[in-house]
């Protein structure tokens, strides 16, 4: 089983390199090279989960002495682990193999599959490492992949923004995380997460530091799992291929947020902080269903969707149900990974068309990608019998029984949107007539085994995980898992979202026009551009950046440096060139003034003299 | 008498170099490389004989005082009884990891000046540099050191001047125009500034003398100075100007933005490096109570330095010039390092001047390579330059992310360990150098976006992006470098360790 982590660790580095090296020498085999990498990361993750046996792997290492600090980097393996390694490398290995259509005609295959691979990496050191530093060291790999492969394309200004975008959303919040570090390494005496929530349940962490240092790991996942205020990179980080966005901006990378505030979960529990992180999920959620329903691109619908169930997912940790909380993302890594590649197959048949106005009717060119992007969607929406179902069920139910009526009602809207943006979406794509005479000539069929396999095993997963979703709760929190009952709710969500999916159906198959006429009022214009803009924040974001932090904090401390300090700096040239000039005056070349001077000279020195002979 | 040897040959070697190789320009380099070779080797062996003194047959007192003090003894010269005066050369752990910082850098920067103009002067020139500048960390001598200090000056003055980048400069201060060609104006201003500077430090180092009767730092005690604060000022200030801290950083961008780009690497690499050791030397290891009464100006002056040269950074559209604030922004983290005058603080700071030295090297080759093939220094009118130069572009990249101290980088480890030491030094208030980290990402990445990211302008399109073997291996050298000792620093932590084990701990 230590072979296997020893796998974990170095293969997706080595096999990063080894697809670059080879690729460029041979462009298949670089693709070849990510497959049976991929093949291996998840195999190693399945043996050991079959060999677990309830002691978790547990490596203590010793990265720097320095001075009287030993910075430790440990290994710690527990079901929790398990769950992240499994949909790390399994989503993973699914998304290289379909890259190999979707990236097939790209000429830098090189390129993206080892930086996919170096991600791969990232993620499993994040999740099996025992310190803060050493997720830290994870959580920055995935951020430079992340940066790296939406600026794929880097030719394109657009992909270049997007990627600059990203990185420096996602390093805000990591830079509390490195704050935090130092805290923790004086102030506790330890990184070690495991440690920490042993302290927090003994009780033996001072509470203010507790508060600070946990909301400082919070703004880190904020960052990096799309929350408000920092979630506008998540729909710009659409302009990188499809598959990254389904892998790293669906599925994985998005979740470790989740997964640090999962992993210190007793720690932030002792804190007042799951107030907050509950709170600000919930407006997250909120604002992320809300966008969606107006977006155009299939992506961008998708990645505010992603925002909205990243929040839900939290909004479980948040109000205390962990269960609840990693459920969701289990569920969701799963169906939005399918959803995602569905829609990248989408995007791949109709020859990279994004928007979803200009397709429709491709439920005749395609049946079966229409059949599981349609499991997906379900899935998405929480409709019985599919996973989505049971944990946002769990989720809302917690929200409600937590008693916070602010949070719960949000996250309910929340949960009751997404079959609204969610159907919408599938019937502008599959059903109708094509809208757009260009695309609809050239869509092709999508291939068998490139495409539609991993499409089928992803539906039939987020299908059939259905029946253990109790066994999935139960491996990850250790213990019988209560679950919340609100009395209703499940027949109240059912009812509403049969309404909504009927007003959905009625205006996008049948009502057009009446949808139309509705959008060309005035006031549902306003609102219509607020939410199409998700909120504005990112305008604000990048006024304040713009406006403030570069054209005034950063021009004045120019303008002070060139004119103030510098100025000084020349000055001495000035200043030295004056005091000659000053003495210059005294070589006039008349005998007067020389004459003036030797009176003026001899008159000090008398006096020097009888000063010091009088004696003082 | 090795030791005294490869300080003063030099002098003799780069005059006889030159009218030897003057007729056949090109030999010139490979007898800059092999000595630089041979300095590195000594350096090594030295650190050997540091690092494990058991193991060569030494004296028994020799091998004791090497345990004591952690000096490895190389001798006395020029002695002069009378003032009690001689040339004391001996090591420890942190001028040993100098001096083969230095030796490694001079070697790779042969390799990064291969094609440089007028070569026989240019390699003599390195030569006699690294003279003194070995000269400066291996006495503890206070006169020899400022005598050496003041020769490195010398051959960067020239170095600069004659080899630096074309351009006028025009000033206007009260009325009085300065127009001088840039990089005499450059060289110029470098040569004044530390010059003028290290009067003060000079001032203070007689001072020393005058007060207790040594020439020689380890035999100075400080309890029997009579003005500790007078001399540590004085001191200080020729350490902060050559460091530079904010506000006597004006010089650098000047500086380092006219030299050509290897000797760029020499004043980032070494210069600057020359500073932060005579600070650790002179202040913190010399008179440790006064630097505890004066460390909270320290930590203000390394704050301000390095969040205002960051700033500045952000706001610069030239890439060398960025390059340049970027680097003033990194030593501003050794200056908060080094004034929580602990045991790990101060490894924490070693670890980042070589760690500053290796990550920033590179991104002045390549700001450099970039204006020699485009002819713009503007980052906003280059743009795409990943496609048609990818190798320099992803080397940028690389560094850039050590830079902003991304993980698995040497800028990371220096980041990490200078945060923790300073939180314990100072409180829980100073985890705000923290932001340094985003404004070091805001510049690097914006400097991506605009450079090596983005459609390639017209200006890119028509450059030739030929880069030569020898600058290609330089840069995959710093690569590997920073590279490896980001993933294992311990090599470098043992021997920060040893040189300041007698702060506590161990």
């Amino acid at each position: 089983m230590n072979n296997a982590v020893y796998i974990l660790l170095i293969a997706p580095f080595i096999g990063a390199a080894l697809a670059y090296i080879l690729g460029k020498f041979k462009q298949p085999l670089a693709f070849w090279t990510a497959e049976i990498t991929g093949a291996v990361l998840f195999l190693a993750s399945v043996v050991i989960f079959m060999k677990y046996s309830n002691v978790p792997i547990n490596f203590d290492l010793n990265w720097i002495h320095y001075g009287n600090f030993t910075i430790p980097f440990g290994i710690y393996i527990d079901h929790l682990s398990i769950v992240m390694l499994l949909i790390a490398t399994g989503l993973g290995f699914l998304d290289i193999h379909f890259a190999h259509d979707y990236m097939g005609e790209d000429p830098d295959q090189p390129r993206y599959y080892s930086k996919v691979l170096f991600f791969i990496g990232g993620m499993i050191l994040l999740v099996i490492t025992k310190d803060l530093i050493g997720a830290f060291v994870g959580w920055e790999f995935m951020g430079l992949a992340s940066y790296a492969l939406i600026s794929f394309w880097y030719y394109k200004k657009s992909a270049a923004d997007a990627g600059m975008q990203a990185f420096l959303y996602t390093r805000f919040g990591d830079i509390f995380i490195l704050a935090a570090i130092a805290l923790l390494m004086i102030f506790v005496g330890t990184t070690n997460l495991v440690q920490l929530n042993h302290l927090a349940d003994a009780g033996q962490i001072n509470k203010t530091l507790a508060l600070v240092t946990a909301l400082f790991v919070f703004m880190g996942a904020i960052g990096k799992s799309g929350q408000f205020p920092l979630y506008p990179w998540l729909m710009n980080a659409m302009e990188g291929p499809t598959t990254v966005s389904a892998l790293i901006h669906g599925a994985t990378m998005v979740n470790s947020g989740i997964y640090i505030v999962a992993r210190m979960f007793d720690f932030f529990a002792y804190t007042e902080a799951l107030f907050i992180v509950a709170n600000v999920a919930a407006l997250s959620a909120f604002i992320g269903s809300t966008s969606a329903l107006v977006q155009k691109e299939i992506k961008k619908i998708l990645a505010y969707s992603t925002m909205s169930h990243l929040s839900i997912a939290f909004v479980g940790l948040g109000v205390g149900s962990l269960a609840a909380g990693m459920l969701h993302l289990v569920n969701h890594a799963i169906f939005k990974a399918l959803l995602f590649l569905a829609a990248g197959a989408v995007i791949y048949i109709a020859h990279h068309t994004k928007d979803a106005w200009k397709l429709g009717g491709l439920i005749k060119t395609a049946p079966f990608l229409a059949l599981f992007f349609a499991m997906g969607s379900l899935s998405l929406a929480g409709v019985p019998p599919f996973s989505g179902f049971f944990s946002k069920e769990m989720v809302v139910s917690a929200a409600w029984e937590w008693g916070n009526g602010f949070t719960a009602t949000l996250v309910t809207i929340a949960a009751l949107l997404s079959i609204a943006y969610i159907t919408r979406l599938w019937i502008l794509i599959f059903l109708g007539e094509p809208r757009n005479e260009d695309v609809a000539g050239s869509v092709h069929k999508p291939s068998n085994i490139w495409m539609r396999l991993p499409l089928g095993i992803l539906a039939f997963t987020t299908l059939f995980i259905s029946i253990w979703q109790s066994d999935i709760v139960h491996y990850i929190v250790g213990k019988e898992v209560v679950e919340p009952e609100v009395e209703g709710l499940t027949a109240f969500m059912l009812t509403s979202m049969l309404i909504i999916f009927l007003i959905v159906v009625g205006l996008y198959v049948k009502g057009l026009n009446l949808l139309y006429k509705i959008a060309s009022h005035h006031f549902v214009q306003t609102i219509h551009q607020v939410l199409f803009n998700g909120y504005y924040v990112e305008a604000m974001i990048t006024w304040i950046s713009k406006n403030i932090f570069v054209n005034a904090i950063a021009k004045a401390a120019r303008w002070f440096d060139t004119y103030v300090i510098d100025y000084m700096v020349n000055s001495t040239v000035a200043m030295s060139l004056y005091t000659f000039k000053f003495f210059k005056m005294g070589h006039s070349g008349r005998i007067g003034t020389y004459m003036g001077q030797m009176v003026i000279g001899v008159a000090i020195i008398v006096i020097a003299i009888l000063i010091i002979v009088k004696g003082l | 008498m090795v030791a005294v040897d490869i300080i003063f040959a030099p002098i003799f070697l780069s005059a006889l170099v030159y009218f030897l190789t003057r007729g056949a320009q090109h030999i010139t380099k490979y007898v800059a490389l092999a000595w630089f070779v041979v300095l590195f080797i000594i350096s090594l062996n030295w650190l050997n004989q540091i690092m494990h003194p058991e193991s060569y047959a030494f004296a028994p007192e020799v091998l004791q005082y090497i345990k004591a003090t952690g000096f490895l003894p190389l001798g006395e010269f020029l002695s002069v009884p009378a003032f009690g005066f001689s040339l004391t050369l001996q090591i420890d752990a942190l001028s040993v990891a100098m001096l083969l910082l230095t030796a490694g850098l001079l070697i790779l920067v042969v390799f990064t000046s291969w094609e440089e103009k007028n070569q026989a002067a240019y390699f003599s020139l390195l030569i006699l540099f690294s003279g003194p500048i070995f000269g400066v960390f291996m006495t503890t001598n206070v006169l020899w050191f400022f005598m050496f200090w003041e020769l490195t000056l010398v051959p960067m003055l020239f170095l600069v001047g004659f080899w630096g980048a074309e351009g006028v400069e025009i000033k206007k201060v009260f009325n009085v125009e300065i127009k001088l060609p840039s990089k005499v104006y450059a060289a110029i201003k470098f040569f004044l500034y530390t010059h003028v500077f290290a009067m003060f430090m000079f001032v203070g180092f007689f001072l020393l003398f005058k007060q207790t009767g040594y020439w020689d730092i380890t035999l100075i005690k400080e309890a029997t100075l009579a003005t500790p604060a007078l001399i540590w000022w004085l001191m200080f200030l020729g350490f902060a100007a050559k460091l530079p801290t904010f506000p006597f950083h004006t010089w650098l961008p000047d500086a380092h933005v006219q030299a050509p780009s290897s000797i760029s690497v020499l004043l980032a690499g070494v210069l600057l490096k020359m500073g932060a050791y005579g600070l650790i030397r002179f202040t913190v290891e010399l008179l440790p109570a006064t630097t505890a009464k004066f460390a909270m100006w320290m930590v203000v002056l390394g704050l301000a330095t390095t969040f205002f040269a960051g700033l500045l950074a952000v706001y610069e559209r030239h890439i060398k010039k960025m390059v340049a604030y970027s680097s003033i922004s990194h030593m501003g983290l050794v200056v908060v390092a080094v004034a929580t005058m602990s045991y790990d603080g101060l490894s924490a700071a070693l670890y980042e001047m070589i760690g500053h030295a290796l990550v920033i090297s590179p991104l002045f080759l390549i700001a450099g390579w970039l204006h020699h093939k485009t002819h713009t220094w503007y980052m906003d009118e280059m743009g795409g330059i990943m496609k048609y130069a990818p190798y320099a572009s992803t080397t940028f990249i690389l560094a850039g992310m050590a830079a902003l101290g991304l993980p698995g980088t040497m800028g990371f480890v220096g980041e990490l360990t200078i945060i923790i030491s300073s939180v314990k030094a100072f409180g829980w208030w100073i985890a705000v150098i923290a932001l340094a980290g985003f404004i070091s990402a805001g510049y690097i990445i914006w400097a991506v976006r605009r450079a090596i990211h983005g459609e390639p302008s017209e200006i890119v399109k028509k450059a030739n992006f030929h880069m030569s073997f020898p600058e290609k291996f330089a840069l995959a050298v710093f690569s590997f470098l920073i590279v490896y000792f980001g993933v294992n620093p311990q090599p470098i932590f043992d021997i920060a360790n040893k040189a300041f084990s007698f702060f506590g701990g161990m």
